[in-house]
């Protein structure tokens, strides 16, 4: 009996899943299943519940940032409209009531952008911070001066204060801002940060090396060691524009950059990975089909596999 | 025009529950909808069929939330008057607590499950839009929402419980 429930739970799981697909079509088979079993309904509903329940939460907490998404069809958009208003009600009593309270508790939430998608997010206090594709940012709407890079990459515009400095956490590093606007990458366990207005502080409790403009600092996660070279201002960020600047950087570290932009999988071959390539990508506008052109910039012959792309080298046998 | 599926649709309602509802629920799901209608929709039928899914699940949970008036699990959805009786700030602040927990939960799955949870409820990707946007096969990013969806069932039966 035990392990019919179960079944039937993990069958109303899958319904469920399947059901809440933009484009499901099988209602008809939906349709046969509920009847089968009287159970099955109540399941059903008691998996949908579960879930609609902690999304509902969320999208009623305010300020969550909503990504422009043309994927999706604007059929689910639509069935949530009609349910929108009272959302926006209850979000708007809660953001009054809830006040106090936030500045108390921690309120953690992530961004998170798939490659190919950027995203702008303004704070309370002014700040700005943009993110590139395939990047994952924890934020905390009690800390609102603080900002945990997970992976990916992102530009901060901080609104400066000195008593109340704000802070990006990256690993274990920490980027103290001392008037700022400043791009930080963070792949696998490195980190390359450039500063292009004002300062930044790399671990002020350690290193304490300071960032002037047009300085940049690459943070090796294994050894920990920090390497300071200049880099020239205008091309900080550079990605926003869709003008991607890279100073004798390996040809792994160009695909990550590509892969963040074009929303496509960029992966290097071995013989090509101890390449380097300094220069300015254009990559305003342009797609993953882009690549094949993009590649013999790099010395490189783009191939497509199962999963996006491969960079071989120019001369490399098909 | 879409007269010659409305067994498909009252076959379906009933299956949900609606019993002899189900004439009714159909006729004002239908005009709500072909009312609001700014612009045409791809899939009428399966559009109209997921209507009438919410419409449903609405119902069950306006039932669970009468049957638990004083209960301890907050609806923060909620678009009738029969909601609990207890103050707004007492309500909103365990409506936070509750998410709360129910975050730390889905974390306890792993990061990835509450990432993958939200792409799916809230930013309303498909599930293969979503295996192809973090580089996982189908099949991780079903289990991940199978993972996810169970722990949110047993954290709620056992809130419910309470």
């Amino acid at each position: 009996m035990t392990d019919t429930n179960e079944q039937i739970r993990q069958e109303a799981l899958e319904w469920v899943l399947a059901s809440q697909e933009a484009d499901f079509a099988g209602w008809d088979a939906l349709t046969d299943w509920l009847d089968a079993d009287a159970r099955h309904n109540q399941a059903y509903d008691a998996a949908m519940a579960a879930s609609s329940w902690m999304a509902d939460m969320i999208v009623a907490a305010p300020a969550l940032p909503q990504p422009a998404n043309d994927e999706t069809p604007a059929l689910p958009s639509r069935a949530r409209s009609w349910r929108s208003g009272y959302l926006a009600l209850a979000a708007a009593i809660l953001a009054i009531l809830l006040i106090p309270l936030w500045q108390m508790r921690p309120q953690p939430y992530s961004v998170i952008t798939p490659n190919g998608q950027t995203r702008t997010i303004a704070l309370d206090d002014g700040s700005r911070i943009l993110v590139n594709g395939g990047t994952r940012l924890a934020l905390d709407r009690s800390e609102p001066r603080f900002a945990r890079l997970e992976r990916g990459e992102a530009m901060f515009i901080v609104r400066h204060d000195d008593s109340d400095p704000f802070v990006v956490e990256a690993g274990d590093v920490r980027l103290v801002d001392a008037g700022t606007a400043f791009n930080v990458v963070r792949s696998g366990a490195g980190l390359d940060v450039a500063v292009s207005e004002g300062a930044v502080i790399v671990n002020p409790e350690g290193e304490n090396v300071r960032l002037n403009p047009g300085r940049r600092a690459q943070i090796d996660g294994a050894s920990g060691r920090i390497t300071l070279s200049d880099v020239a201002a205008s091309h900080i960020g550079g990605w926003r524009s869709g003008q991607i600047a890279f100073a004798d950087a390996p040809v792994g570290e160009v695909a990550e950059a590509l892969e963040r932009t074009l929303g496509t999988r960029v992966t290097v071959s071995p013989e090509l990975a101890a390449a380097r390539f300094s220069g300015i990508l254009q990559v305003a506008g342009r797609h993953a089909d882009a690549l094949p052109q993009i590649a013999p910039v790099l010395g490189a012959r783009a191939v497509r596999r199962a999963e996006g792309w491969e960079l071989v080298n120019i001369d490399a046998q098909p | 025009m879409l007269l010659q599926e409305r067994e498909s649709f009252l076959r379906f309602l009933r299956a949900r529950g609606a019993g002899d509802a189900a004439e009714d629920i159909l006729q004002d799901t239908w005009l709500r909808l072909a009312t609001a209608q700014t612009s045409p929709v791809a899939e009428p039928r399966n559009y109209l069929f997921r209507a009438l899914n919410n419409v449903m699940h609405d119902r069950y949970r306006s039932a669970q939330r009468a049957r638990r008036r004083d209960g301890e699990w907050i609806e923060i959805n909620t678009n009738d008057a029969e909601a609990s009786d207890a103050p707004l700030p007492d309500r909103a602040l365990a409506a936070r607590e509750a998410l709360a927990q129910a975050e730390a939960v889905l974390r306890a799955e792993g990061e990835r499950v509450l990432d993958i949870f939200r792409l799916f409820r809230i930013e309303g990707l498909g599930q293969r839009a979503i295996a192809e946007h973090l580089g996982l096969s189908l099949s991780t990013v079903e289990k991940d929402l199978q993972k996810a969806y169970r722990a949110l069932i047993r954290l709620k039966e056992t809130q419910d419980a309470e």
